[in-house]
């Protein structure tokens, strides 16, 4: 395949977790080899994980994270993929990819292959719209236009910090919808990307998905999950909660919808739910906090919006089960080991409040 | 009498549903739409010169109102029914005996979908009407209950029900609907994008609210889907169908019901002409900047539980906080509250007080 104009090539990262084996590259190849990786080892250090040949890469497993970070390697979770956010934190990059090595290549209605990464570079390149619904969608895309009604002081849009991507074949269930429809595949290419509305919350699946590091990348704290934790799949829940209620306060915007990718394996739903048995119940009152939170207007950074959160967290939701007074701890951790790694964007005024 | 098609599709909500077509022309686009739609009551609401005979294609069941039926029903009320604009639609939705509604355009056909078959809007805005909508968090496989699809892991199971569907908002292959200056920029533009998804506008989230297509529930929505003053002695014309989706939105977002866009599409033929259209919409430009945040900040309080006190109430906040803007918005204000009186006059229930009825809960954790 030959290369397009391989756009952001020395500013975005690709941040992968694995614990098994990169194969999957291979089939990427085309559309990752000019860009960086980021690998983070999750599970036994000592393993050796093989790289296919031709990639440019970093590697960390958990030796690795606990020599750069010392105690405060506390915030990052063990044994879960939500490890993931240590490769965020390092980047030294302006844009984040961040793929699941379950994920393929998935082809158009055409029966083109599908880009995901320069579709994902594509949307956080131009504006989103989160103050008003366009019912075409994203009015930014060759062949659509904000509709008449729409008002022409928000045409400007603001500046894109997320792209949420989607998934064919294996869709993103929870565990008991997993049980209840094994067969069910998402069939459906819906031709869309739009801008999730300032208000409203979504649920940010990991697996294929884009940032801006400057951004919102202190907020992309994957949360305690895993090993000594009582829950998990809920890693990029909680930073997708987190991150929505910033981009709103801050003005920013998120975009789901394409591109697509192909979504392999099927994860076992009786696994999963020991893992989401105790979200499943704490999720119904995460849910309103999330909804109901509002930040102070002194909250103008997003790592100053990330602590008062952390607050909030601990004041409304340690009732629910001690877990959530770590995890607020471990959100502060978290910041301030962010600010450690990523010293010159500490104080910066991300967006206006 | 025999449909083109060779296989009649089946009629859901025959009985229960009319469709409401505004012209001044003709209406042989039904031919076109005669497999989908001949089982069902017409109401055709004739806009213009009264004089005119409006060939109906034979086989339909309609009624049809010109402008001296307008006046005769309504008395003084047909004030504040538009009078050469399409606007003057909603008067069908007020005569109309149904639960439901569709409303479409004479200038719009149907439309095929990227498998080449032909699309039966109607249909699709049946189905969307009657399975729930799920305005308080946002599904990223979009209509979850549609088939194949589902809530996504992290959505809350208590909203997994969702709540009422009042509006299904379609959308339109090639003509699209842009205002008078993106007209003007881009005359050439077509929508050749088929997008595969019905959504839940979520609560809080204004849209702009297209009547080209666009069905309802009249028991839940109905009086607020007025739409507004426009035509002939009004200084704008094209924010009808705007106007109503604002007042509709903020009502159905504080009754707990939801409105959906996307499927189905029709085909949109005629591109309206781009200079007598920023004429119309020219105050609208500048008016919609403050009309805006007006709805995005209206709160409608706890003792509005049924539309009609809803809508009272808004144009209340109208008068007020519009008024100044121009004369215009006391007029609309007024007229309102008229197509609300004529509304509960022309559907004063046989059963006590139902359109007194609350509509919805009130949500218990309002956002």
């Amino acid at each position: 395949m030959t290369s397009a104009t391989v756009l952001l090539k020395d500013e975005l990262d690709i941040v992968i977790p694995t614990i098994r084996n990169l194969d999957f590259l291979e089939m990427w190849r085309p559309f990752f080899q000019p860009y960086h990786l980021i690998i983070v080892q999750d599970g036994d250090p000592s393993k050796t994980i093989k790289v296919p040949d031709g990639f440019d890469y970093e590697l960390y497993n958990r030796n690795d994270i606990n020599k750069i970070l010392g105690p405060k390697a506390s915030c990052i979770s063990f044994k879960d993929s939500a490890c993931r956010c240590f490769g965020y934190m390092v980047s030294k990059k302006k844009y984040i990819f961040t793929i699941d090595d379950d994920c393929f290549v998935a082809s158009d209605p055409s029966g083109e292959k599908i880009n995901a990464l320069a579709q994902h570079i594509q949307n956080l390149l131009c504006p989103s719209t989160p103050y008003f619904f366009n019912t075409l969608y994203e009015p930014y895309r060759e062949g659509a236009d904000f509709v008449r009604g729409y008002p022409f002081s928000l045409r400007e849009g603001v500046p894109t910090a997320v792209s949420h991507g989607l998934w064919l074949n294996i869709p993103d269930y929870d565990a008991p919808t997993q049980l209840v429809k094994p067969l069910e595949r998402n069939t459906r290419y819906v031709d869309a990307i739009m801008t999730i509305p300032k208000g409203t919350l979504f649920p940010m699946c990991g697996m294929n998905l884009a940032f801006d590091r400057d951004l919102i990348g202190p907020a992309m704290y994957f949360g305690l999950m895993g090993d000594g934790q009582p829950i998990g799949r809920y890693d990029d829940m909680w930073a997708g909660w987190c991150c929505k209620v910033i981009c709103d306060h801050l003005g920013l915007g998120i975009k789901t919808g394409l591109p697509y990718i192909y979504h392999s394996k099927a994860s076992n739903p009786f696994v999963n739910l020991r893992k989401e048995y105790k979200g499943i119940f704490w999720q119904e009152d995460i849910i309103p906090f999330f909804q109901n939170v509002v930040l102070s207007k002194d909250a103008t950074t997003v790592q100053k919006c990330y602590v008062e959160l952390a607050k909030k967290v601990k004041d409304n939701l340690s009732k629910l089960d001690p877990y959530f007074d770590k995890l607020a701890e471990a959100m502060v951790t978290w910041i301030e080991a962010w600010d450690e790694l990523n010293p010159s964007a500490k104080s910066k005024a991300n967006g206006k409040a």
